[in-house]
């Protein structure tokens, strides 16, 4: 390796290292608030001097912390798997059969990816007050259960499966739902697995359609838990931080479990 | 096993028309080739059959049943593609018995015909294997064994083999032969190769333009070509072709007035242009500038192939090709080239074949009596 090669290594690495700092920081600050004590919250220092667990006893005191969490699980899987059979089925047509209006169809989904949510919102609330959905996860899941985004990606992917291997099973006799099943489905994993996890995380975050739709805690999600401590007398720093270490530990883990997955699935669909 | 009929058949691509009015039939237990350029229409015609590809018009029956709106997998026919498209997913065994799980068969019969079929092909020891792990003629393997175990009444090749390199190549379609031998299954075979074509064929289609050139033995496609496209198509180096004219007597007339076939004669009206096409085996060289009944050549580059010589030069401004035996003595000086008026082929200006009056019937000749019963092919 050349001298010029090295500085340039030993350039990037500095830059990463710099830039991974930035993103680990605000994380390890949260971590750290939530084990303080109130009197020490707005006192420097790296390390609290005197840890403590009061923070996470107040916010389970405070509300129902455990079945917060838990509805949010059930609402972010339910609405994964949602998109995920929705995006399939919709892909696989697009795919599969040529018919009239289906090159409109498409770009009409597309387009409906551009729709900001402040502009469906309100339909949305008024439909689901009518449907008798307020104040219910499935409020929050059915809105939410085809989404062009992964609509367009599994599009991609099954365009780019080869069209001869669909066929040769046409010729074993299977039927479309079997192809999609048994032979289709089974080589999009890498697609599927980035599907599934940004749909999981963009649901676990949802913030502000929760926030129309949902009135008593025990229904509520986590991110409008965290709000709880955001009052008008100024914020419960320390029972907050201790809250959001909480919301984010699931996605934490799966992206420590999931964390080559994650990222081969991103190389491989092209999202980066 | 299943008889093929296409009565008519159009197939349009938007307006673009691929394949043109085709009529074909074929005969129970026969291995039927398709030849031809690529674009010429012949793998939307195997496809038509699967029933892959829609028929904008016309029928296709299969058994005498018309299957124009009948479902690939319900009729009977099994294809092998040309890259194979086994299941990336599946193991071997997976792939092979894919049909046989989808139409319901018990396991432990599944198991049994995969492992007949696997026996049949040498792909015992490779059951278990992905076909990422395979060889190209692993898979080719795969490929046919998943179309033999459902057993079914036809067999549809696209190009099975022009993914394999030149000796595998060559292994397969000996393997081919082979298992059409032994299963007698009806097949149809697509391929723009011609050595392909000839050696498996029992008949012999030729298509050009989304219609069909000529149908016949690989024998009757070869030496007797129903028009130029054919002649030119089939042979290597393609046949020569060299313009003629037509004098008072019906003789055809070579470029600087020689006549080289005065015993030929052609009922067409004085004057009328022909090409007279000349295979370049069926040319023999002569020493000297000029012989009575040969034509002047001026050779260019001489290529030995090993089994054979290519002495490529013009006759009168024209590109000629001559295949010589190898131990051929190749003259120094000036030379010219003969032919029997046997091996003359004679072409009309839009390309069809036309034949000399009391054509000579050419015949074998062999010298003596060879010390095996010989079967001299057709001709005619």
């Amino acid at each position: 390796m050349t001298n010029k090669a090295r500085a340039g290594r030993i350039a990037a690495h500095g830059v990463m290292i710099a830039l991974s700092f930035l993103a680990i920081f605000p994380v390890y600050w949260m971590i750290q608030t939530s084990f303080r004590a109130e009197n020490e919250i707005f006192s420097g220092g790296w390390f609290p001097t005197a840890p403590t667990l009061k923070n996470y006893a107040d916010v389970l005191a405070a509300m129902p912390m455990l079945r917060i969490l838990g509805n949010t699980a059930v609402m972010a899987g339910a609405t994964t798997l949602a998109q995920v059979a929705t995006g399939l089925l919709a892909a696989w047509a697009l795919v599969r059969w040529r018919f009239p209006g289906g090159a409109l169809a498409r770009s009409l989904i597309a387009l409906s990816w551009l729709v900001p949510f402040q502009v469906v919102m309100i339909p949305n609330y008024v439909l689901a007050s009518k449907l008798g959905l307020l104040d219910t996860v499935a409020g929050l899941v059915i809105p939410n259960a085809a989404a062009a985004f992964s609509v367009l990606v599994l599009y991609n992917a099954m365009r780019g499966f080869p069209r001869e291997v669909v066929e040769a099973a046409r010729m074993d006799g299977a039927g479309d739902f079997r192809i999609l099943a048994e032979v289709v489905l089974p080589n999009l994993r890498a697609p599927l697995a980035s599907v599934s996890i940004l749909c999981f995380i963009s649901a676990w975050n949802e913030y502000f359609w929760p926030l129309l739709l949902i009135r008593r805690m025990e229904n509520s999600v986590v991110q409008i838990g965290l709000q709880f401590f955001m009052t008008q007398e100024g914020n419960d720093w320390g029972p907050l931080m201790a809250a959001a270490t909480l919301a984010s530990l699931p996605i934490l883990a799966l992206y420590l479990v999931l964390q080559r997955q994650v990222v081969d699935s991103f190389m491989k669909s092209g999202i980066r | 096993m299943a008889s093929i009929d296409i009565t008519n058949v159009h197939k349009l691509y938007g307006r673009t028309p691929a394949v043109r009015g085709l009529d074909l039939s074929v005969e129970d237990g026969s291995f039927l080739v398709i030849l031809g350029p690529s674009g010429c229409g012949k793998s939307t015609l195997l496809r038509m059959i699967a029933g892959l590809e829609d028929i904008t018009a016309g029928e296709i029956a299969i058994d005498g049943r018309v299957v124009n709106d009948v479902e690939p997998g319900r009729r009977g026919c099994a294809m092998v593609f040309q890259n194979y498209a086994l299941y990336p997913h599946m193991t071997v065994a997976e792939n092979i018995g894919y049909a046989l799980k989808v139409a319901g068969v018990a396991k432990a019969e599944r198991r049994e015909r995969i492992g007949r079929v696997a026996a049949m092909l040498g792909l015992g020891d490779l059951l278990d294997r992905k076909p990422s792990q395979l060889s190209g003629g692993q898979r080719q393997r795969v490929a046919m064994g998943r179309a033999m175990v459902r057993q079914p009444g036809i067999f549809l090749f696209d190009e099975p083999l022009s993914n394999l390199d030149a000796k595998l190549r060559i292994q397969m379609r000996l393997e081919i032969k082979r298992l059409h031998r032994e299963l007698k299954t009806t097949s149809v075979f697509v391929t723009h190769d011609q050595v392909e074509a000839m050696t498996l064929a029992d008949t012999l289609v030729v298509m050009n333009q989304g219609v069909i050139e000529q149908v016949g033995t690989p024998a009757e496609v070869f030496r007797r070509p129903k028009s130029r496209f054919v002649a030119n198509f089939l042979g290597s180096p393609p046949m020569n072709f060299l313009p003629a004219g037509i004098d008072r007597r019906g003789r055809a007339v070579l470029a600087g007035g020689r006549a080289p076939w005065p015993e030929l004669t052609f009922d067409l009206p004085a004057g009328s242009a022909i090409e007279i096409g000349l295979r370049p085996g069926d040319l023999g060289l002569v020493a000297g500038r000029e012989t009575d009944g040969a034509i002047p050549f001026q050779p260019d580059i001489l290529e030995d192939l090993g089994n054979e010589l290519h002495w490529h030069g013009t006759v009168e401004g024209n590109a000629v090709a001559v295949a010589l035996p190898a131990a051929t003595a190749i003259p120094s000086g000036p030379v010219c080239l003969k032919a029997p008026p046997s091996a003359v082929h004679a072409f009309l200006g839009d390309g069809r074949r036309v034949e000399p009056e009391a054509a000579p019937i050419p015949t074998p000749k062999p010298s003596g009596e060879a010390p095996w019963r010989a079967t001299s092919l057709s001709y005619t």
